[in-house]
């Protein structure tokens, strides 16, 4: 199941996004303070953290930070009605979000930007998962070609088959 | 800056025009200071409507979801046929996230109407005159104005005492009490408390507002009533704040003093007499 973590000092904006994010059948993650965000970071795993820029105790992109380094692969947006050059360029450079979108929103605006952070997010692990595949089968081949290797080193010749002119299979002690 | 009665002369056209010119002076400051409030407002006003505005587009689904309900009744064949569009449509969770909708919408249109009315009470302009005023709704119009500057700078702690009604000016007072406490949540580095006390002591009342921030360094101490002082950068303050606030409170026959300690925070006592002595003043 696809998580999604919002972060809003403002329960009623939880709320509005909770309905609105309901119909896509993502399990909606909601806290109020930044603390208990952090906390959760270590339990869930999340496709993408949507985060309010000012708050109190903390703002958004510091936040997004530290999610950041917790969860690198969480896709970051701001939802923000704090929408001046200053934050966004923070936003942008520090917490290297996905979008910054402005409170207040239209829906489809938020819905489609955390649909494509979620593909995103699953792209990300899509490519992590076949590059550990890719690794494993390299590390499987290499391992057979060094026991080729050693094989061949102590009995040479044994990894050559030997025929003769119909094809077939010549077993000798040696050449 | 005492008005004291002369003869009919020079002077006393000088003192009207001096007053004219102070009067226009403390206008543009509290201007200043709306306009730098701004944006704060507009983030206080753009959360509540953010909101409402999504809910609305919420209701829109939800009125759907029902209209397709109530128009099956018609065109359904049997009502199991309509038991099963009232389970696809989430009944149950429609009914009660709607008066939840309702109730959070209503919260935050009410948030706005408040601010809207803070600012207009704020801003007025005509209000000249020294009136009995209640203080403590002066100073909640006032928080409503700034709560953004402040809420995520500091807790802000109310200590108010009963207090009698005050001959004062009250948008004036409002407007001191405002750069009090806009002072405050800038000497605040992270985040600390504000608090707001007030009291009567004979026939005056106090009112105390004490930050927990960086406090105010001895060298800066004696100029900070000094008009355009400010240890603000260039655009952030206008250096006037304190300086039309000490004006205001001299004019209400009043005081202004400080108390501060680097590095554990300020508290500003603004002492005002309940009734004003019978001068006539202008």
């Amino acid at each position: 199941m696809i998580k999604i973590q919002l972060v809003d000092d403002e329960r009623n904006i939880l709320s509005a996004l909770r309905r609105l994010l309901k119909p896509e059948g993502w399990e909606v993650h909601t806290y109020d303070n930044v603390e208990e965000a952090l906390g959760s970071l270590q339990e869930h795993e999340y496709a993408a953290i949507v985060s309010d820029y000012r708050m109190p105790t903390a703002d958004g992109v510091t936040y997004l930070q530290f999610a950041k380094q917790r969860q690198p692969d969480a896709i970051r947006l701001v939802l923000s009605a704090y929408g001046d050059r200053d934050s966004m360029i923070k936003a942008i450079n520090q917490a290297e979000v996905h979008r910054y979108l402005s409170k207040p929103w239209e829906d489809h605006e938020v819905v489609s930007a955390i649909r494509s952070a979620i593909d995103l997010y699953q792209l990300k692990k899509e490519n992590q998962r076949l590059r550990e595949e890719n690794n494993r089968q390299k590390d499987m081949l290499r391992a057979r070609e060094e026991e080729l290797l050693r094989l061949e080193a102590e009995n040479p010749g044994i990894t050559r088959v030997q025929r003769d002119a119909d094809g077939s299979v010549l077993i000798g002690d040696d050449d | 800056m005492s008005n004291a009665p002369t003869p009919q002369s020079d002077q006393e056209l000088l003192n009207a025009r001096l007053e004219q010119a102070n009067q226009q002076l403390l206008q543009s400051e509290k201007l200043a200071a709306i306009g730098q409030l701004a944006a704060g407002v507009a983030h206080e006003i753009n959360n509540p409507v953010g909101y409402v505005y999504s809910n609305l587009q919420t209701l829109d689904t939800y009125l759907n979801d029902l209209f397709r309900l109530t128009e099956a009744v018609d065109s359904a064949r049997s009502l199991d046929d309509l038991r099963l569009i009232k389970q696809n449509i989430d009944y149950d969770y429609l009914r009660d996230d709607l008066r939840d909708l309702l109730a959070e919408s209503r919260e935050g249109i009410e948030r706005v109407k408040t601010i809207i009315a803070a600012m207009k009470d704020f801003s007025h302009i005509e209000e000249e005159a020294f009136k009995p005023a209640d203080i403590h709704r002066g100073i909640e119009t006032t928080l409503n104005v700034v709560n953004n500057e402040l809420k995520y700078k500091a807790e802000v702690v109310r200590e108010f005492d009963e207090l009698p009604e005050v001959e004062c000016i009250i948008s004036q007072i409002n407007q001191v009490v405002m750069n009090l406490l806009v002072n405050a949540a800038h000497a605040i580095e992270s985040f600390g408390r504000i608090t707001i006390r007030t009291r009567q002591e004979g026939d005056h009342v106090i009112i105390e507002v004490h930050d927990t921030g960086k406090g105010i360094s001895p060298e800066h101490r004696h100029r900070i009533f000094e008009p355009f002082f400010t240890t603000k950068p260039v655009g952030k303050g206008t250096g006037l704040g304190l300086s039309l606030s000490f004006n205001i409170i001299e004019k209400h026959k009043g005081s202004l003093d400080v108390d501060s300690t680097p590095g554990e925070g300020t508290c500003f006592r603004l002492t005002l007499p309940v009734t004003q002595p019978d001068t006539d003043n202008e």
